[in-house]
C-alpha cells in the first residue's frame, strides 16, 4: 500500500514535467494545425547550450536554465522560420516531414556541439529527500509538480485575459478571419512557437536537472512524451494536457516498479492506442468532428 | 474613394481577375453583381491583402493597398465581412466584437462601441456570452458584420450578406446596411441577390468572367437585365 | 560491381517496400507512423520460417507478407475511424507496442548444436539462409529488384483501376467516396492490409539480406523516415517514394566525406525543397506533365508509323 501511495506521488511528480511538455506541444498545435516534430529536439539544444555552459564555466542552476529556455525559444522560433512560416495553405504534411527533417538536423548539431553520448547536468538542488511519514518526497520533484500547476495557470490566463491570447483564440478559430479582423497572423504564431518553446525549455531543464545526465536521445523522448500526454488527455486542452501528463506519469510509475522499464514503455503505448480508439478527443478535449478533422488534415 | 485599376489576380495559370477597374465613391453603397465564377470573391479578398494580385493597382484615398499586409489594410481603415462570415466559432460573440476591434487600443471606446453594436442588433446582446458557433446563420452574419464595425473602418466590404438567408432575414439584414450608409459608412457590396442589392445600392457593377462589363445606377438598366446577367452572364449567351 | 556498391543498393531497394507501404496510406489520404512494425512483423516471420522451421525463401517471403498483412488488417480495422494526426499517433502507438514486444519476444531451438531464434533485446541472429543456399550478393540484389519492380508494376496497374480511383478517392474525401458509393471502410482495410504485405515482403528480404535483426531498428526514426520517402520524392507516382529513398540513402552515402555534418545538410537540403514542393519532386503537376509529354510523343509515333501505309491506300 505505502508502494502503491509512493509510486503515485513519484507518478504525480514526473507526470508533470510530461504535462508541461504536452502543453508547450498542444499550444503550438492548436495554433498552427500542424504537428511540430521538431518540439522535442529543439529543446534538446537549449539543453546542450546550458551544458556547455556548465561544462566550461561550472554555471549555476540558474544561469544554465536561463540558456536552456533562451537556447529553446530560438530554436523553436529557427523551426516556424523554416519549416512552418513559408508553407502554404493545405501543406500539413510537408510542414510535419520538414520539421522532422530539421530533427534531424538538430540531433546533429547537439552532436556537434557534445560529441560523447552522455554529460552530466547540474542538478537544481542538493540534499537529502524530505520525508512525510512514511513518503519521500524530492525537492526538484516538488518544484516540477509547481512549475506545472504554475505554467498551465498562467498560459490559460494568457490566453484569457491578455490581447495576444485574444490573437491566438482568434487564429485558432478561423485563421482567415483572424487575418480580416487585422490580426497580425504570423507575428502571432511566431509568439506561440516562442511561448510554447520556452515553456518545453522549462519542462526540458527540470527533467534533466532531476536526471543530472542528459544524452542525444532527449530530443526524441521529449517529442513522445509531449505528444502522448497531450493525446491523451485531449488535443488543444490546457488541463487536459496536464491530466494526460499525471496519468501518463502515474501509469509509468506503477507499471516501472512492479514489471520494469520495458512494460512501463509499453503500457504507455497500450494506453495511448486504447485511448485513441475507444476515445480520440482525449480525457478532455473534443472528440474529433468531420470539420476540425479536415482543418487539421489540412 | 476605393480607386481600382487594371487588377489582376490569378491562382496559379488560372487569372480570376483579368484585369478589374472600378470605382467606389465615398459616402455610397456600391454593389458589385455577378454570376457564380466571375471573381467578385477574388476581388473582395485581393483588396482585403488575403490573395496576392499579379498587377494593377489598389488605391483607398490615394493611398496604395497592394503590397500591404491584412493587419495593415485594416489599419487603414478597410473591414471585410467575408463570404460563410467566418465567425470565431469558439468565442463568444462579444469576443468575437473585441476582436473586430483588435487594432485599437481605446478600452473605453470599445466598450462604448460595443453597446452601440448592442443596440444596432439587438439580438446580439441577447447572445453576447454564447458561442458564435452556435448561433443561427443570420445571426451570425449580424456578428460578422458588427465585427467589421468595430474597427471603424472608413470602407466596408460585405461578401454576399444573403448567402443562405431566409428571405425576411436578409431584408433585415440589408435594412441595417442602408442604417449605416445613412450614418456615413461607405459601403461596397457583392450580391447575388440582384434584386435587393439594386434596391439599396446608388451605383453598381456587373462582373462576368473576371471583367467589369456594366457600370450604372440603379434604372439605368432594366432590372430583369441586370438580373439576366447576373446570374447568367452574356458572354454564354453571345457565344 | 564491388561489394560495397551492392550493400547500399541492397539496402534502397529493400528500405523502398518500406517506403511504398507507407505511400500507399497516403493515397488513402492517411499518414502513417507505423509502418515499420509491419516491415518488422514480415522480417521476423520470414526469419524464423527459413532459419527454424527449414522452410525455403520463397515461402517464407510469402509467410511474411501475409503475416504483415494479417496485422496491418488487426490494426486497420480498430483505427479506421481515426484521421489526420489522431491515426498517425495510434500508427506510432502500435508500432511502439510491437517494438517492445519483439524486445520481449525469445523463441530459440536449438540447430545443430547452437541456439537460433529471436532473443528478445539482443535480436535475431544467424538468419543465414543465403550463405547457406549460395545465393550471391547479386543474385540477391537481382531478386530484390525484381520483386520491387513487381510491385512498383502493381502500383502501375493500381493507379489505373477501379480499386486505385477508389482509393484516391477516399484519400481526396472520404464522405464524398461514400456517397459516390465507394465502400469505405472495406477500402481502407484493404489498402491497410496491401500496406502491410508489402512491407511484410520488404522486412523479410531486410532480414535475409542482414541476416540480423533487433527491435530497435524498427523505431519511430525508421517509420518517420519511411513517410518522409513519399513526401521527399513526390506523391504523384509510385516512382516518388523510391526516390526519396535514392535520395537519402544515396546522397548521404555520396556526402560521406562530410562526416559529422550530414545530417545538418541534408536536413536543411529537405527542409529548403519542401517549401518549394510541398508535395515532392514528382507530385501530381509533374507527373501528368510527363504523362502527357509522352502521350504526345506516343501519338506522334504512332502516326508516323501510320503514314506510309495510309499512304499507300
Amino acid at each position: 500500500m505505502i508502494d502503491f501511495a509512493q509510486n503515485t506521488i513519484d507518478g504525480i511528480m514526473i507526470g508533470s514535467s510530461y504535462g508541461l511538455l504536452a502543453l508547450g506541444f498542444t499550444l503550438i498545435f492548436g495554433v498552427m494545425r500542424r504537428l511540430n516534430l521538431s518540439f522535442g529536439p529543439s529543446i534538446m539544444v537549449g539543453a546542450y547550450l546550458g551544458t556547455l555552459l556548465y561544462l566550461n564555466f561550472a554555471a549555476g542552476p540558474i544561469a544554465v536554465a536561463a540558456v536552456t529556455v533562451l537556447g529553446a525559444v530560438l530554436a523553436g522560433i529557427y523551426v516556424e522560420r523554416l519549416c512552418f512560416a513559408p508553407m502554404a495553405a493545405g501543406a500539413g504534411i510537408a510542414s510535419m516531414v520538414s520539421s522532422f527533417a530539421i530533427w534531424m538536423q538538430l540531433e546533429q548539431a547537439a552532436i556537434l556541439l557534445l560529441p560523447r553520448h552522455t554529460y552530466p547536468f547540474p542538478s537544481l538542488t542538493t540534499g537529502a529527500p524530505l520525508t512525510l511519514g512514511p513518503f519521500q518526497l524530492r525537492a526538484d520533484h516538488l518544484i516540477m509538480l509547481a512549475c506545472a500547476l504554475g505554467l498551465s495557470a498562467g498560459l490559460q490566463l494568457l490566453l484569457y485575459r491578455s490581447r495576444f491570447g485574444l490573437a491566438l483564440r482568434a487564429i485558432i478559430g478561423n485563421p482567415v478571419a483572424a487575418h480580416l479582423v487585422g490580426i497580425n497572423v504570423r507575428t502571432a504564431v511566431l509568439g506561440a512557437f516562442a511561448v510554447a518553446s520556452a515553456i518545453g525549455g522549462i519542462a526540458g531543464y527540470l527533467v534533466l536537472a532531476t536526471d543530472q545526465q542528459i544524452t542525444p536521445m532527449f530530443g526524441m523522448w521529449a517529442t513522445i512524451k509531449g505528444l502522448i500526454a497531450m493525446m491523451i488527455g485531449g488535443l488543444g486542452s490546457i488541463p487536459g494536457a496536464i491530466l494526460g501528463g499525471l496519468v501518463l506519469g502515474c501509469l509509468e510509475a506503477h507499471s516501472q516498479s512492479y514489471f520494469g522499464p520495458q512494460i512501463r514503455d509499453l503500457s504507455a503505448y497500450i494506453l495511448l492506442f486504447v485511448c485513441l480508439v475507444l476515445r480520440p478527443g482525449g480525457l478532455l478535449g473534443e472528440a474529433p468532428t468531420r470539420e476540425t478533422i479536415d482543418r487539421r488534415r489540412a | 474613394m476605393l480607386d481600382v485599376s487594371n487588377l489582376v489576380t490569378a491562382y496559379g495559370k488560372i487569372e480570376a481577375l483579368k484585369g478589374v477597374s472600378l470605382r467606389v465613391e465615398s459616402g455610397r453603397i456600391t454593389c458589385l453583381l455577378g454570376p457564380n465564377g466571375a471573381g467578385k470573391t477574388t476581388l473582395m479578398m485581393t483588396i482585403a491583402a488575403i490573395l496576392k494580385p499579379r498587377r494593377g493597382s489598389i488605391r483607398l484615398a490615394g493611398t496604395e493597398l497592394i503590397g500591404l499586409t491584412p493587419a495593415q489594410v485594416v489599419a487603414q481603415g478597410v473591414a471585410l465581412v467575408p463570404e460563410n462570415r467566418l465567425v470565431f466559432p469558439q468565442m463568444s460573440a462579444r469576443e468575437n466584437l473585441l476582436a473586430g476591434a483588435y487594432q485599437r487600443r481605446d478600452k473605453v471606446a470599445i466598450a462604448a462601441d460595443i453597446e452601440r453594436m448592442y443596440n444596432c442588433f439587438p439580438r446580439l446582446r441577447e447572445r453576447s456570452e454564447q458561442l458564435a458557433g452556435t448561433l443561427s446563420g443570420g445571426e451570425q452574419q449580424m456578428l460578422a458584420v458588427a465585427r467589421a464595425l468595430m474597427s471603424r473602418p472608413r470602407l466596408l466590404l460585405m461578401d454576399e450578406p444573403s448567402l443562405g438567408l431566409a428571405p425576411l432575414v436578409v431584408a433585415e439584414i440589408f435594412d441595417i446596411l442602408a442604417k449605416l450608409n445613412r450614418d456615413g459608412t461607405t459601403i461596397f457590396l457583392v450580391e447575388q441577390n440582384a434584386h435587393m442589392a439594386l434596391k439599396v445600392a446608388h451605383q453598381f457593377f456587373l462582373m462576368e468572367q473576371g471583367r467589369v462589363t456594366f457600370q450604372g445606377t440603379p434604372g439605368e438598366l432594366a432590372e430583369d437585365e441586370v438580373i439576366q446577367r447576373a446570374y447568367l452572364g452574356t458572354r454564354r449567351g453571345a457565344g | 560491381m564491388d561489394d560495397y556498391l551492392i550493400g547500399v543498393l541492397s539496402n534502397i531497394g529493400v528500405i523502398s517496400f518500406l517506403a511504398l507501404s507507407a505511400y500507399l496510406l497516403l493515397l488513402t489520404g492517411e499518414i502513417s507512423f507505423g509502418q515499420q512494425a509491419f516491415f518488422a512483423i514480415g522480417g521476423y516471420a520470414a526469419g524464423i520460417a527459413t532459419a527454424l522451421w527449414g522452410w525455403s525463401l520463397t515461402a517464407a517471403l510469402l509467410w511474411g507478407a501475409a503475416t504483415g498483412a494479417a496485422a496491418a488488417v488487426l490494426v486497420g480495422v480498430p483505427t479506421l475511424r481515426l484521421h489526420g494526426l489522431y491515426f498517425a499517433i495510434a500508427t506510432l502507438a502500435f508500432a511502439e507496442m510491437m517494438r517492445i514486444l519483439f524486445e520481449l519476444f525469445h523463441y530459440q531451438i536449438s540447430i545443430d548444436g547452437e541456439w537460433v531464434g529471436p532473443d528478445g533485446s539482443d535480436g535475431f541472429r544467424n538468419i543465414r539462409y543465403i550463405f547457406e543456399n549460395d545465393v550471391g550478393p547479386v543474385q540477391f540484389l537481382a531478386l530484390i529488384y525484381g520483386l520491387l519492380a513487381a510491385a512498383v508494376g502493381g502500383f502501375m496497374l493500381l493507379e489505373r483501376s477501379r480499386l486505385g480511383v477508389a482509393f484516391r478517392m477516399i484519400g481526396e474525401d472520404e464522405v464524398l467516396a461514400e456517397m459516390h458509393g465507394v465502400a469505405v471502410a472495406r477500402h481502407k482495410v484493404l489498402a491497410a492490409g496491401l500496406a502491410g504485405a508489402i512491407a511484410g515482403i520488404g522486412g523479410g528480404l531486410y532480414a535475409h539480406m542482414t541476416t540480423y535483426v533487433e527491435p530497435r531498428i524498427f523505431d519511430v526514426m525508421l517509420g518517420v523516415h519511411s513517410l518522409a520517402y513519399g513526401l521527399i520524392g513526390g506523391l504523384g507516382t509510385a516512382f516518388g517514394p523510391l526516390l526519396g529513398v535514392l535520395i537519402d540513402i544515396g546522397v548521404l552515402e555520396s556526402i560521406r566525406t562530410f562526416a559529422g555534418f550530414r545530417m545538418i545538410i541534408f536536413g536543411g537540403l529537405v527542409a529548403a525543397l519542401l517549401i518549394f514542393r510541398p508535395r515532392g519532386l514528382l507530385d501530381e503537376c509533374v507527373v501528368h506533365r510527363i504523362a502527357g509529354a509522352w502521350l504526345r510523343v506516343w501519338g506522334w509515333i504512332l502516326r508516323s508509323a501510320s503514314r506510309p501505309a495510309g499512304g499507300g491506300r
